[in-house]
């Protein structure tokens, strides 16, 4: 089975050298001028004001934490979807309960108003 | 050939010599694709929008990827001052080395394909995760707001999009049985219809398959959900302060992500390389690569015909999209699926 | 030495240094970074201990998931890491000891007679088209039924949670319902008032009025 990820290994290992080439290639041949005014952050022509990593909406925290949970949902299904013809009815009926629960959770979210963003 | 290689190199190299020959035969056409991708889109939108697109540079602008290409290269790369110079950096790599290595995976033929897994599906699902550090990590090095509110932005929404695709894919898995995407093409070369157009997984699976293109387009952050770097108002989005071959390695990236989703798509509900027609008709019902090409062709173009087409979403319709509307659908019809494949209509055994 | 155990020891490398920058980087997000690396590298453990379905599933729930929450509440926390840093000394000692006896826990486990990790050979190489997933799909639906349905009960737990800690409702929004917008008639919005017809008194001022204007 091993034999099968080596090349997933090597594959990886180019995947990322060739994000890294052309950025050497261009550190070596492009120009290097560097200037204040060039190197400072887009702003459309003001100075920065502040540090640009400010806090931002909880909102985004909330979708990360749902996204995880269903995330593992998922999880579930995939052995699951694939034995589903060898488990028949018996294995179907386990996954509707699991999934009736967690619809339950879903339902939840949508009625507290989690998904709504104004 | 291959022993050949581990004849004069010996056997551990001559297998990593010949498998990274491989590699350099899927990744050069890869970037040929994407290099031409680019004008493909140029043109198509052109056409549509009743202009000629680009034509100056070589006969029909046929060497216009190259001269962008050469100019990019010939581009100063900056670093701005208060962004966190490693990640800076760090991030394009990040963002292309996940969208390359999905294609180990990614069968040609049922013959051609580099890494035969049992788990490929789950493989390519895992490693296209991954592509949103590049986003995040570019947002954050840099250290400019457009940057950081469209990294967020982007985040927020490819997750949302994972997980609606995610269940999509619960759908196909159910009716080929199998993580292994030759598997799952095989699977939808017997059906009722003979293995023509009408036995592939985009009927029975209608739903999935709307739910599953359209979430590819929302995942590498196409036009109408590339809120991410709405030009408009948030000028390039994360990538606002890349320049130069950094940020060429962005563009390469969400060009190799707009085609592997477009591969997936063909190879999931479209039947990969099989024939559209049925086998008996001689040389039009052989499968073969080139209706792989045709189908990826095919998906690619409706990429463009949407990017020309539709307006651009706003963010809260997005996330309702995307929760309300494909969370919902998939999960109906994978129980409708599940019930189907119970019941003695099955189309699948 | 074998391919394999190269691999292994060059990511048991990786994982060791990711691991420790992750408690001594200053800056939380770069810690977290690590920490991503730290999760990839030991999926790569897991696959060369051929449990492919583990191994990816650490790679898209942790790296790709997990991993996305904590950068984005490290991200979001507006920590002061002068101050965070204070108490470092007058804590150490008793972070010290821990560390020790946890340490000298997991030595007394691995060392003991009924561990016998020194006669364990090492799983038999698997073939390579046998699938631990099938295997793992086999199991959970059937004998581990009860663990499986109580990850449900688990997961629908953190859901609730989730949003009863993280729900604030926003006052000063102008959200319009699109459903609403698209149901609504003329009638909701305009009213048409029936009025006499009303006479103009001063065609003198009006004159005027013009004349001014040209």
């Amino acid at each position: 089975m091993l034999q099968n990820y080596f090349p997933i290994l090597l594959f990886v290992i180019v995947g990322l050298l060739v994000g890294v080439g052309p950025i050497l290639l261009g550190w070596l041949v492009a120009p290097n001028r560097p200037d204040p005014e060039k190197l400072s952050p887009y702003e459309c022509g003001f100075e920065a004001f502040e540090d640009a990593r400010m806090k931002f909406d909880v909102r985004y925290y909330l979708v990360a934490i749902l996204f995880i949970l269903f995330d593992l949902e998922i999880t579930f299904l995939f052995p699951w979807a694939v034995v589903l013809k060898e488990l028949g009815a018996f294995g179907f009926g386990v996954m509707v309960e699991f999934i009736a629960v967690l619809t339950l959770g879903f339902v939840y979210m949508w009625k507290k108003g989690a998904l709504e963003w104004e | 050939m291959m022993e050949f290689l581990q004849g004069i190199l010996g056997n551990e190299a001559g297998l990593t010599v010949w498998t990274l020959l491989k590699i350099v035969a899927i990744v050069a056409p890869m970037m040929g694709a994407v290099a031409y991708l680019t004008l493909a889109e140029r043109k198509v939108i052109g056409y549509m929008q009743v202009r000629i697109g680009p034509n100056r540079v070589g006969y029909f602008g046929l060497l216009q990827p190259l001269a962008d290409g050469i100019k990019l290269l010939l581009k100063e790369i900056i670093l701005p001052t208060q962004s966190s110079k490693g990640l800076f950096l760090l991030a394009p790599v990040l963002s292309i080395g996940p969208a390359l290595a999905a294609w180990a995976v990614v069968p040609f033929t049922d013959k051609l394909v580099l890494a035969n897994t049992n788990a490929s599906l789950l493989y390519i699902m895992a490693i296209t995760s991954m592509g949103v550090y590049g986003v995040i990590i570019a947002g954050w090095a840099a250290n400019s707001k457009y940057s950081f509110l469209g990294a967020l932005r982007s985040a927020a929404q490819i997750v949302s999009y994972e997980i609606a695709m995610g269940f999509a894919l619960v759908g196909v898995l159910m009716v080929s049985g199998s993580l292994n995407l030759v598997d799952i093409v095989n699977q939808q070369g017997h059906g009722v219809a003979g293995g023509s157009a009408l036995s592939w997984n985009w009927l029975p699976l209608f739903p999935l398959f709307i739910v599953y293109l359209i979430s590819g387009v929302a995942e590498t952050n196409r036009a109408p959900f590339d809120v991410a770097e709405g030009e408009s108002e948030i000028v390039a989005g994360f990538h606002v302060e890349y320049s130069g071959m950094a940020f060429a390695v962005f563009f390469l990236a969400e060009y190799a992500n707009m085609i592997l989703v477009a591969a997936m798509t063909s190879l999931m509900f479209l039947g990969g390389w099989l024939s559209p027609f049925p086998a008996s008709w001689g040389v039009l019902g052989a499968s073969g690569f080139i209706w792989m090409a045709l189908k990826i062709s095919l998906v690619l173009f409706c990429f463009l015909w949407f990017r020309a087409t539709f307006p651009r979403y706003r963010y809260d319709q997005i996330m309702r999209l995307g929760w309300k509307v494909f969370i919902p659908v998939t999960l109906v019809w994978v129980f409708v699926v599940g019930v189907w494949m119970m019941s003695p209509l099955t189309l699948w055994n | 030495m074998s391919f394999p155990t190269v691999v292994f020891y060059v990511l048991s490398a990786i994982l060791i240094f990711a691991g420790l920058r992750v408690i001594t980087a200053k800056n939380p997000v770069h810690a977290a970074l690590y920490l991503v690396l730290a999760f990839f590298t030991s999926a790569g453990h897991w696959l060369l201990l051929e449990s492919e379905f583990l191994a990816i599933s650490l790679v898209l729930v942790y790296v790709g998931a997990v991993m996305v929450l904590f950068l984005f509440v490290v991200m979001m926390l507006d920590i002061n890491f002068e101050k965070l840093r204070e108490g470092f000394w007058k804590n150490a000692p008793l972070a010290g000891t821990v560390g020790l006896i946890m340490v000298g826990e997991m030595v007394l486990i691995l060392m003991s007679p009924e561990a016998s990790l020194g006669s364990y050979k090492g799983a038999a190489p698997l073939a390579a088209d046998a699938s631990n997933i099938r295997e793992l799909g086999r199991l959970i639906y059937t004998t581990y039924l009860w663990p499986f349905e109580l990850a449900a009960v688990v997961l629908l737990v953190g859901m609730v949670a989730a949003i009863a800690l993280t729900m604030r409702k926003r006052k000063d929004t102008k959200f319009v319902n699109p459903g609403d917008q698209v149901v609504v008639r003329r009638d909701d919005r305009v009213r048409l008032v029936k009025m006499a017809a009303v006479k103009r008194s001063e065609p003198v001022a009006e004159a005027e009025s013009a004349d001014q204007q040209a």
